[in-house]
């Protein structure tokens, strides 16, 4: 099992060395997504190679010219390795998010490399609007046009599905992996498991299947060591947190089983229905999401980020909830107030952490951390009594 | 977007020591502000259903049902430019929003926290200083809620906060303007399929929130009253327009904060005759300006463009700064590509998609390069010298693009500074800062002439 994680930290770290030796070895087009709801089916049913954009551990350097630092590190960071050329070996990005800090940065990229193409299609973000499922469908449909224009080539609906029904089973490999380490069947820490998923966005999608039917058939079928304090991760909405910081709250004691983080359960949770036409599959997929996972970037009334984290916390067995947020992410900071005070109803503890891009105070929080284990544990043991 | 009311007093010890020579016929805005409020405090009484609003200049289509309206960012522009933001953004931060939040979002969410917490206690408020104050921070609570944001999503999820805020029970409706990317072939300022089909997008979601009011009012909307509202509004915006235009003069007759303290009349007052009065009288006393050539600085020897969002507290402060270097900012991204400055798209016999049109072009909703491009227009027209952008620290939807603004100012010989303050949080405004920086700026212009 070690060389497939192996080769998955790798991809995971180094995306765009993983793509410029796939672009190498096929001759074929390389495109940068940027998150969180964009798919990346069609792409690949064009021939290509979607990769998920990441934020890198470089600190920022260049990129403050072009950034301020009020700004969140992914998107200082993502405006770095634009500058640094970190991204010169793609041949487009497509996107269509709605975050305005994401609109700034892809402004910069455009300005800093006016020759990339930059397909964007901006995503309705109010899902039960009444015309949501119509526009997501043009807006999809255009995206095809414009991947044909693209490649010169035309992209056949049964490619697409293909595309589709390949993608569903990843993500129901990672589902299963989830699955099983929420039921406590195996042992996976949760830097192993981010590494599992952002692999998922860089790699190609045959190689990174072929690698989970490996990784679930040899994994031990051992649960983790007791002791360990259930926690639920929450939040870091368009990329992984460090994983030196997932480290550090294992070490403290707790046991991550569950989470809803961009790189984890969010990018994983749904599924496309192969049975329709791949826009109408694509397009009920994205305006169905919020009822499956609620986004704070999108709003579908009578869904609510706090309810289902309650829900999960409780499904998945977790004595508290560890809500990471990334500094200066306004979504986020929007709706933690909402989280906080639902957790603190119920009185299940809860603990923030502000994560930012440049070296973390692990250690410091390390303290933090070891106390909200010690009061989870605490409230469990009373709860049961 | 938004506005408000008179400058307070500033006496910044800096430069010169003047005073910016502020027109004199924005006065009576001062007025129709009261009054307006007086209106929204009154709603209820008389029996009037009540909308809360942000974002775009949409309130055409609530006067012309009858209905009151309230504009969160206004209402926070107005607390901030009176001092009373504090308070509203303390509370905000007891219930857990960080304060690199939008301070505009911040302050009118705190704000309504504080009213809430009243109403709960049952208490009736306590007595401040200025009762007229006190009364203006009680709102009437929404009956139906509209967001219409364009570009910024956090403009969209501030009203988010406010359903939950009110118990999810108002009617919400939000108005998606999305953002003109401009990355097609056809592309460019008005024009270009992605022009199209977003004008004829918008514009359906415009018909839509008609049949929202309907539906939330018992009532038949009356596309002739909108016409009619329409029709001062574009009297009203053709005359800002003439009166912008003759501030190519030197000295320029009247600088971008005049503008700024008249963008109210043009995005949420009633379109009426009072604002097509209030604009004529702008622009008549421009007029009468040029013709004596006075100017709005007194020695006007540079001329400078502003980007980005306002520093409501410190308007009058800032007139004056650069007053006390001799340096009139004629115009910005903020009032002078904004608040229907196309109004020739406007059809009176058929309004919605003139009106999606003007929503659409607010100033940041253009990706960078059709956007410079318009800053690069006004630079050229009213023959500016240098590009002063606010950074307002939690507003990222007009600090986006502008170290490319800067870029392209230095880029066709203009000068190009930052100086760091906010929309609504006077903690993040560093004075000296902007002191050294705008000295330096003025040294360089000095520096480039004398080389000339
Ligand atoms: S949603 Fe948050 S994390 Fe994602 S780009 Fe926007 S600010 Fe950054
Ligand atoms: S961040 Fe700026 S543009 Fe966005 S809602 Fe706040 S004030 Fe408006």
């Amino acid at each position: 099992m070690e060389h497939v994680l192996t080769q998955m930290k790798q991809a995971a770290q180094a995306p765009m060395d993983y793509a410029a030796q796939w672009k190498a070895r096929t001759g074929r087009q390389v495109i940068g997504l940027l998150p969180m709801h964009f798919p990346g089916e069609l792409a690949h049913a064009a021939g290509c190679l979607p990769v998920i954009l990441q934020d890198d551990e470089e600190p920022i350097t260049i990129g403050q010219s072009n950034v301020f630092n009020f700004y969140c590190g992914f998107n200082r960071s993502i405006v770095d390795q634009t500058m640094r050329g970190r991204f010169d070996g793609l041949d487009a990005i497509m996107f269509g998010d709605h975050c305005v800090q994401l609109l700034g940065t892809a402004d910069t990229i455009r300005a800093e490399r006016p020759d990339l193409p930059i397909l964007f299609n901006q995503l309705c973000t109010t899902l039960d609007a009444g015309w949501a499922l119509r526009e997501t469908t043009g807006t999809f449909t255009q995206l095809w046009k414009e991947l044909e224009a693209l490649t010169g080539a035309e992209i056949a609906p049964q490619a697409v599905t293909a595309s589709i029904a390949l993608f569903n089973r990843n993500r129901a490999q990672m589902r299963r992996l989830y699955d099983m380490r929420r039921k406590g069947l195996v042992a996976i820490s949760g830097r192993d498991m981010q590494a599992v998923v952002k692999s998922s966005m860089a790699m190609d999608k045959k190689e990174h299947v072929a690698l989970m039917d490996e990784l679930l058939a040899a994994i031990p079928r051992r649960g983790p060591a007791a002791g360990g304090v259930p926690v639920y991760l929450s939040g870091h909405l368009c990329h992984a947190p460090k994983p030196a910081l997932i480290d550090m709250i294992e070490e403290s004691g707790a046991r991550v089983v569950n989470d809803d983080l961009f790189v984890g359960w969010r990018f994983i949770h749904a599924d496309m229905d192969e049975a329709m036409p791949p826009v109408d599959a694509m397009a009920h997929w994205y305006v169905e999401k919020n009822r499956r996972l609620p986004c704070p970037t999108r709003t579908t009334k009578g869904v609510d980020w706090e309810d289902y984290l309650l829900a999960e916390v409780e499904r998945s067995g977790a004595q508290g909830l560890v809500v990471l947020m990334v500094k200066f992410c306004e979504p986020h900071m929007y709706f933690y107030p909402e989280i906080k005070e639902a957790f603190e109803e119920h009185g299940i503890p809860h603990l923030l952490i502000e994560t930012e891009h440049e070296e973390m105070p692990v250690e410091a929080l390390k303290t933090r951390v070891e106390t909200f284990v010690e009061i989870a544990k605490r409230r469990a043991t009373s709860k049961a009594a | 977007m938004e506005n408000v009311v008179a400058m307070p007093a500033s006496k910044p010890a800096f430069g010169n020591g003047e005073r910016a020579n502020k027109l004199k016929s924005t006065r009576f805005g001062s007025k129709l502000v009261n009054d307006y409020w007086s209106g929204v405090f009154a709603a209820k009484e008389q029996g009037k259903k009540v909308v809360w609003y942000n974002g775009t200049y949409i309130p055409p289509f609530f006067h012309a049902h009858d209905l009151v309206w309230v504009h969160g960012e206004a209402w926070s522009a107005m607390l901030a430019a009176r001092h009373r933001e504090i308070g509203a953004q303390a509370r905000g931060e007891q219930r857990g929003y960080d304060r690199e939040l939008c301070s505009y979002a911040r302050t009118h969410i705190g704000q309504m926290l504080i009213e809430m917490d009243k109403a709960k206690s049952g208490e009736g408020g306590a007595s401040l200083d200025d009762p007229r104050i006190e009364a203006m921070m009680k709102l009437p609570p929404p009956d139906m809620i509209v967001n219409a944001y364009p570009y910024c999503s956090s403009g969209q999820q501030w009203d988010d906060i406010t359903y939950r805020v009110f118990g999810k029970k108002v009617p919400m409706f939000t108005i998606q303007i999305p953002l003109l990317w401009g990355g097609r072939q056809d592309a460019g300022y008005l024009r270009g399929e992605e022009w199209q089909q977003r004008s004829r997008y918008v514009a359906d979601q415009l018909v839509e929130l008609t049949r929202f009011l309907e539906a939330n009012t018992g009532r038949k909307f009356n596309f002739d009253r909108l016409s009619e509202t329409m029709s001062y509004i574009k009297k009203a915006a053709e005359l800002r327009l003439e009166g912008m235009a003759l501030c190519t003069a030197r000295p320029s007759p009247a600088s971008f904060f005049d503008w700024i303290v008249s963008i109210a009349p043009m995005s949420f007052l009633p379109g009426d005759q009072n604002i097509v009065d209030y604009f004529q009288g702008v622009k008549d006393e421009i007029e009468q300006r040029v013709a004596s050539g006075e100017g709005a600085v007194k020695d006007e020897k540079y001329r400078l463009f502003f980007d980005g969002m306002m520093n409501w507290n410190k308007v009058g402060w800032l007139a004056d700064k650069f007053a006390q270097v001799n340096a009139c900012v004629v115009a910005g991204r903020y009032t002078h590509m904004s608040f229907w400055q196309e109004p020739q798209l406007i059809d009176l016999g058929d309004p919605v998609l003139g009106m999606a049109q003007n929503y659409l072009v607010c100033p940041n909703n253009h990706g960078a390069p059709i956007m410079i491009g318009e800053i690069e227009k006004l630079c050229d027209t009213f023959e500016l010298d240098g590009v002063v952008c606010h950074a307002s620290r939690t507003c990222r939807g007009m600090t986006n693009a502008q170290f490319l603004i800067a870029d392209s100012a230095k880029k066709y010989g203009r000068q190009a500074m930052f100086f760091e303050g906010d929309v609504a949080d006077e903690s993040f405004y560093k004075d000296e800062l902007l002191n050294v920086r705008l000295e330096a700026m003025v040294e360089a212009m000095d520096a480039r002439r004398r080389a000339a």
